[in-house]
């Protein structure tokens, strides 16, 4: 596992690891002076949370972004969780490798599907700064190691500057990044919404945010319980993309192509790869080092054509409707707020999916103010949040299914008038094999079934806010009739007993009995004015 | 009716609706109104007494329903101010009692339509006019000039004393008292202008007539002394106005009384009064001058002539011919044969039309 990096990069002898970088940056999620600095963040809370989950501890994360004086661009980014830490043989590999990640050789339903890891973080860094990355970890054992990492841009190889020892009663791991050429914004796109939506969908972890002019927010957890691991299991071929193929390529033990097409996925046959072959029009028997990119796309496409039996549809593991609600009422504070987990779906012939929604009203829910559509000064509008496995998805929010879905229905019809509304709506897209429209893995394909389970989905979580919202207009119609009888039936008692020249009769059990209220404390008028 | 006995009523009626609401109340029952709708669908020309009257349709308004509490408690408001002002023998204007709302318990009303509406109600609940409730239309009633003598309060008026205007009908004409009356008929006559050449030529001595100046349309004062004369003296009633649809209806309105008071008709209806021109008959016959009818003019008459007032042969002819003609005139159109023609010559001819040859006794 040592050589896998550098072996799977092979194709890219002729450039400089830091060339891969820039040329697929928009893959990896480093394009733009926002994005960038939101990926970095994303990739590091990413780490921080599967770290503690892997070892069943509730995490808690810290983010802090420093604004450095010498230039508006230039930040620091720190990054520190509770998890297991890591051990001193491993820091060079974990940060200074990229790809080196643990999670590309398990295949499961993983948040932390885009981009290659802390790595990238760390190269970025190193581009744009020049700086290494400081790196303060400790497994629990009274050790404190601080590392100054950076990555051998030729051997693709971590490379410890400085490293110190210390002795310190803490366990974690703790990242500090300088970075330069990237803007801060507390827009939809900044690093802020991003935790905002971390801390909804992942009602069991803790987020503590430290923003440039200090702000500090805590995204409280809404319960104590961690998750169970999404289940590993073989990829399926119709959903294996091309840089997975070329790592699982590199990493098998199988001798040739299809033997390790037949070991590594799922529902593939011998008889069924003789197809793919054909298709593909690749020598499936050469060693599967050999496999290059451009084979690795024939294949894919080859895949798609192709029938197998569809994957098993256990192991979809969605956050689930009761976690979903927690989430959203600790971080919206909605007066109201309803989620549901629909069962699971397939698409593509046989693709498994769930499709998760929750709607939150009032509070803090809808738009903010500075993302509000209509005249200034007001606040508020529906808000969709997209997720893709928990995964906040922030970017190319245009072209999502999940989008087309929203705009596809006539808000008017569940009460929801989505410019001004406090409402904020939340659909997550469960499965091994989300349909992203690009490698950016930022927006969700429009495949017919997935589309119309989403707008499904939307519609059962609108239906109950609707209710709500009747049941509102209703209570309020109730106490405002009752205030018209409490106001009105006096005066009629009174003048009808001036005109009769009698006393005035008991008017409170009439007042009961047309009003359905109790006359009482201070609404009580005075018999006689 | 005579002034006490219509207080009386009035005080009864208001004593009663309060006491029947007091009850429900004690009884942990909704109040409910029973007020006669006034739509046109409830509003029908009865043939016998020649006016028209309210059908048995009623709208049930209850204290249970949110949007009638506060119209209720409104109308007890009205009510109790109509009680206050009997007692203490005062008159209000409705649009003062739609200032001195502002300060009722049921809040003030958005307009004064708003306010009128409910005095109606209670007309047409109780069958009292508004002037035994105390309260008065806001403008006087026309003028009268002739040989009758009636009493305000401490103060005996002969009408023919009352100067050149003569006796200015109030508003609150069934307070006042009529002592005696030595004329024989009623004249009423549309304008004012023709009303004084009618004085001025002593019309009200040579046909032993009041002579009634309308105004226009005739105030419900106005109407009502009318319809008093009728009753108390059985003088007969003739109107005299100008020669045009809107001519004929304030003459129509004084006989058969307007659809919008159909509750209270009986009260102000003169169905015996005649109608004696101008007509169209008389536009050719006298060869009056002429106005072109406008279209509005045309508009009217074809109303007229489906209205179940006017269907008598009398005014359908004269309706068709008026639109054959395409032309109306005025009652003052007569000053052509001189100031004096309408009374010396168009008067006796009309009179010995309706009356026959026993009017001759002419002085």
């Amino acid at each position: 596992m040592k050589t896998m990096a550098s072996e799977l990069f092979s194709e890219f002898r002729e450039h400089s690891v830091s060339e891969f970088f820039r040329k697929n940056a928009a893959m990896l999620g480093y394009t733009g002076k926002i994005r960038s600095l939101t990926t970095i963040v994303h990739e590091g809370v990413t780490n921080a949370i599967d770290a503690s989950e892997e070892i069943g501890v509730l995490p808690s994360v810290q983010v802090a972004i420093k604004k450095m004086n010498d230039s508006p661009e230039h930040f620091k980014v720190v990054i520190e969780d509770n998890a297991s830490g890591i051990p001193e043989k491993y820091i060079p590999d974990v940060f200074g490798k990229m790809l080196a990640g643990t999670k590309l050789h398990r295949h499961m339903q993983s948040r932390g599907q885009q981009g290659i890891g802390i790595s990238g973080g760390v190269m970025f860094s190193q581009i744009t700064s020049g700086k290494p990355t400081k790196v303060t970890t400790s497994i629990g054992n009274g050790e404190m190691i601080q590392a100054d990492v950076m990555i051998d841009v030729d051997k693709n190889e971590g490379k410890i500057l400085n490293e110190e020892k210390s002795k310190g009663d803490w366990r974690g791991t703790r990242v500090e990044l300088d970075v330069r050429d990237v803007t801060y914004v507390r827009s939809r796109y900044g690093p802020f919404n991003y935790l905002r939506m971390t801390a909804i969908a992942n009602p069991h972890v803790q987020i503590t945010f430290v923003e440039p002019d200090g702000t500090l927010t805590v995204f409280e957890r809404a319960t104590d319980k961690v998750p169970p691991r999404p289940k590993s299991m073989p990829l399926h071929p119709w959903g294996i993309m091309s840089d997975d193929l070329l790592a699982l390529a590199k990493h098998t033990k199988s001798r040739t192509v299809t033997g390790f097409l037949v070991a590594e996925l799922s529902r593939v046959t011998k008889a069924k790869i003789k197809e793919v072959q054909k298709l593909s029009g690749i020598d499936l028997n050469k060693k599967p080092s050999e496999l290059t990119w451009e084979d690795a796309e024939k294949i894919v496409s080859a895949f798609k054509q192709t029938k197998f039996m569809a994957p098993p549809t256990e192991g979809l593991r969605p956050i689930g409707a009761a976690d979903i609600e927690n989430g959203m009422r600790q971080i919206l504070k909605p007066e109201f707020a309803y989620a549901i987990t629909r069962s699971p779906k397939v698409y593509r012939g046989g693709l498994p999916f769930v499709v998760e929604t929750g709607i939150a009203h009032g509070g803090a829910a809808g738009k903010s103010a500075d993302e509000a559509e209509g005249e200034e000064g007001e606040t508020g509008g529906l808000e969709l949040i997209r997720f893709a496995n928990r995964a906040p998805l922030i970017f190319d929010q245009g072209g999502c299914a999940i989008n087309a879905a929203v705009r596809s229905i006539d808000w008017r019809r569940y009460g929801v008038d989505t410019a001004a509304a406090p409402v904020t709506l939340f659909v997550n897209v469960v499965s091994a094999y989300v349909p992203y429209t690009s490698a950016g893995k930022q927006s969700i394909a429009d495949d017919p079934e997935v589309l119309e389970e989403i707008r499904a989905a939307i519609m059962d979580v609108a239906r109950e806010l609707r209710q709500y919202l009747y049941r509102k207009i209703r209570t309020k119609e109730r106490q405002q009739r009752a205030g018209i009888f409490e106001e009105y039936l006096p005066v009629i008692a009174r003048k009808a007993a001036h005109l009769a020249g009698v006393e005035v009769p008991d008017i409170k059990k009439l007042i009961e009995k047309v009003a359905g209220v109790k006359v009482g404390g201070k609404r009580e008028t005075p018999e006689e004015s | 009716m005579e002034k006490g006995k219509r207080q009386k009523k009035a005080e009864k009626s208001l004593s009663e609706f309060g006491s029947g609401i007091v009850k429900d109340i004690s009884e942990a029952r909704p109040p409910k109104l029973k007020v006669p709708s006034r739509s046109t669908s409830n509003i029908f020309y009865d043939e016998k007494n020649r006016y028209f009257v309210l059908g048995n349709k009623y709208g049930i308004r209850s204290a249970a329903n949110v949007k009638q509490v506060k119209k209720i408690a409104q109308t007890l408001c009205v009510a109790d101010f109509c009680k206050e002002l009997i007692e203490a023998n005062k008159f209000a204007t409705l649009r003062e009692m739609y200032y001195t709302a502002e300060g009722w318990d049921s809040g003030p009303f958005n307009d004064q339509g708003e306010s009128d509406v409910i005095v109606e109600d209670l007309e047409a609940m109780f069958g009292v006019k508004r002037e035994d409730l105390g309260l008065t239309p806001e403008e006087d009633g026309a003028a009268v000039y002739g040989e009758i003598v009636v009493r305000e309060d401490n103060t005996v008026i002969d009408a023919t004393k009352a100067g050149r205007g003569g006796y200015t009908i109030p508003p609150t004409i069934d307070d006042v008292e009529f002592l005696k009356c030595k004329a024989k008929r009623v004249i009423a006559i549309e304008t004012m202008g023709c009303y004084h050449r009618f004085v001025q030529e002593h019309a009200w001595k040579t046909f032993d007539a009041l002579i009634v100046g309308l105004k226009g349309q005739a105030a419900r004062a106005t109407r009502r002394f009318l319809k008093r004369v009728n009753d108390e003296f059985e003088l007969p009633v003739y109107i005299f106005t100008d020669g045009a649809p809107f001519g004929f209806h304030i003459g129509m309105v004084i006989i058969s009384g307007s659809a919008k008071l159909a509750y209270i008709n009986h009260e102000l209806a003169v169905p015996d009064a005649k109608y004696i021109g101008v007509t169209a008959s008389d536009i050719v016959n006298y060869k009056l001058p002429t106005d072109k009818l406008r279209e509005l003019d045309i508009a009217r008459l074809k109303q007229l002539q489906k209205d179940p007032r006017y269907n008598t042969e009398f005014w359908q002819g004269e309706i068709k011919k008026m639109m054959e003609l395409g032309k109306k005139a005025e009652q003052q159109a007569f000053a052509k044969y001189g100031l004096p023609y309408v009374v010396k010559e168009y008067l006796p001819a009309k009179l010995k039309e309706v009356e026959g040859e026993d009017f001759i006794a002419l002085k």
